[in-house]
């Protein structure tokens, strides 16, 4: 390893970077919000995700039998239901099984002593092993003979299917934009440091520096640039969540957010490669433009 | 060494620089671009060392090709040649120390390499006692001497000079002219262009004449004006 090469390189590096710090201080500001930004997008995604599973996991798909099925359809039925790959379980449940849930649900409200006769119809509960195939899987078992009807969640699944629909679509727009910003400040940064190191860049290609060597400095102008902005975002998040995620609890418990829905050690690593990135590609095309002889 | 073969140069704003130039400079040569200002002393140059290209014909130097030469194949056309710019090229916040190594430093030689190298080049120059001081802080002479020292820091067997006694007084002339003839003994063929007439008239060397982008004379030991010594321009 010969460290008098990497001395060199760092120093220029440096000077370059320390070379107009208001420009490179709106760069790094700049990748920060994006990645504040994008940080608490997947965190609120990773939150609704969660909160959606366990929401339509308590989804059942309950199928009505008619009251004249007779006992080959309910057995066709359970045949049925027991090869379908996408059903996790199936319970038959009859009328008077029915009755007693229901005295047991309602108890002290309504008097079913009153009934002079089981209202109830015999019925299958299902659940589905994706959320996703609920739907398909009620159609299908509504078209077998002695089934009468099949009742599910339909409202719940489709409002959080469009809620998270609605929030990703928003989410990456405004993250879009703000990368987009963030690669533009970085990519003018590096061009202004073109600029102020034309003669620098003139004579390293008269004494026949290779266009490799003279790219790095920028390349890795911008990469100091994402990581610092990234590690800055990363801070704040790490900040807020730390002030903010115990009243988070309090407020919603119904939310049952008991545990972080994404590792955030992975979030921070994630968060500082997308920095990374995001100065590098910048800096790469604006070197590229701006390089040429 | 070096080979032009009816090379022409039309700049991109159409100013034709050079016509149908031949030129052979041996191995070991030294030799004097010379002619007025604007006939394209400094355009040749520039298409040896591959600034420009060249219009038309065939450029060859220490076996490159220079003219069917690729754009990525220029950086080790230039790390052969050593050259000393019109206008010196030094960077102001580096020391002569710094400006020097950089020519090394950024063709990633080994730190050992330039350790060694740096000195040496400075002791050959006469400005090992300077090297840690700024362009700014130093003499035309000293400041040309310092590009010329950062030309020879790789040790090129070409060595090109564009008016190295440009504005410098008798003595530094006298200085720069005897450091040129050292390096030309070490063997290094070495091509200035100028337009002191003192230094082509004392030095007795090749001598090309360009006027109006085309070479008129070649001589082998030659004077700034055709056929006549200074004195006897001054005489008669
Ligand atoms: N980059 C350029 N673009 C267009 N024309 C140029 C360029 N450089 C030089 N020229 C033109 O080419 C001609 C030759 O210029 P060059 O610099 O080679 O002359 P020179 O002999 O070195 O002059 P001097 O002794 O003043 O240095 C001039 O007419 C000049 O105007
Ligand atoms: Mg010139």
């Amino acid at each position: 390893m010969d460290w008098g090469k990497v001395k060199f390189f760092l120093g220029e590096v440096l000077r370059n970077f320390s070379r107009n710090t208001g420009m490179q201080l709106t760069a790094i500001g700049t990748v920060a919000i994006t990645i504040v930004l994008l940080g608490l997008f997947l965190f609120v995604r990773g939150a609704l995700a969660d909160l959606g599973a366990r929401l339509l996991d308590e989804i059942q798909v309950s199928a009505y039998l008619r009251t004249d099925s007779t006992a080959q359809q309910v057995a066709a039925i359970e045949h049925f239901l027991a090869r379908d790959p996408r059903v996790a379980s199936a319970q038959f449940v009859s009328k008077k099984q029915a009755l007693a849930d229901l005295r047991e649900r309602t108890k002290g409200t309504i008097d079913t002593a009153l009934l002079t006769e089981n209202p109830l119809p015999d019925k299958f509960r299902i659940k589905t092993r994706l959320p996703d195939d609920v739907p398909a899987v009620a159609a299908s078992v509504r078209r077998l003979s002695g089934v009468d009807n099949v009742v599910y969640g339909q409202k719940t699944v489709q409002r959080l299917l469009q809620l998270g629909a609605v929030l990703r679509r928003i989410g990456i727009g405004v993250i879009a934009v703000f990368f987009a910003v963030a690669g533009i400040i970085i990519a003018n940064t590096i061009r202004l440091t073109v600029f102020a190191r034309r003669r620098e860049i003139a004579i390293m290609q008269l004494v026949g520096a290779t266009n490799t060597y003279i790219r790095l400095p920028f390349i890795c102008e911008g990469l100091l640039a994402g990581v610092i902005g990234a590690l800055l975002a990363v801070a704040l998040l790490a900040g807020a969540r730390a002030a903010l995620w115990p009243r988070l609890l309090e407020a919603l418990p119904w939310a049952q957010l008991t545990l972080m829905p994404v590792d955030p050690r992975v979030l921070a690593g994630e968060l500082v490669a997308v920095g990374a990135a995001i100065g590098v590609v910048a800096s790469w095309i604006s070197v590229g433009r701006h390089l040429r002889t | 060494m070096i080979s032009l073969r009816g090379v022409s140069l039309v700049y991109p704003n159409g100013v034709r620089a050079l016509e149908n130039i031949n030129l052979e400079i041996t191995k070991g040569d030294f030799v004097f671009l010379v002619g007025d200002s604007g006939t394209g002393k400094s355009s040749l140059l520039r298409l040896l060392y591959r600034e420009v290209g060249c219009s038309a014909g065939e450029i060859v130097v220490d076996g490159i090709r220079v003219d069917r030469l690729r754009r990525k194949r220029v950086p080790s056309l230039r790390r052969h040649l050593g050259v000393v710019f019109q206008d010196f090229k030094l960077l102001a916040d580096k020391t002569v120390w710094e400006n020097v190594a950089f020519a090394m430093q950024v063709t990633g030689a080994h730190t050992r390499d330039v350790m060694r190298q740096v000195p040496r080049v400075l002791d050959l120059v006469g400005l090992s006692h300077k090297s840690r001081m700024y362009p700014g802080e130093l003499s035309g002479g000293e400041q040309q001497r310092t590009a010329i020292a950062r030309a020879l820091v790789n040790n090129p067997k070409i060595l090109l000079c564009d008016e190295p006694t440009g504005n410098l007084d008798p003595a530094n002339t006298t200085e720069i002219t005897a450091l040129l003839q050292r390096i030309n003994l070490k063997g290094t063929t070495v091509v200035v262009a100028t337009h002191n007439q003192a230094v082509v008239d004392r030095m007795r060397r090749r001598v090309v004449r360009l006027e109006d982008g085309r070479i008129t004379t070649d001589e082998e030991r030659g004077y700034y004006y055709l056929g006549l010594g200074q004195s006897q321009v001054l005489s008669g």
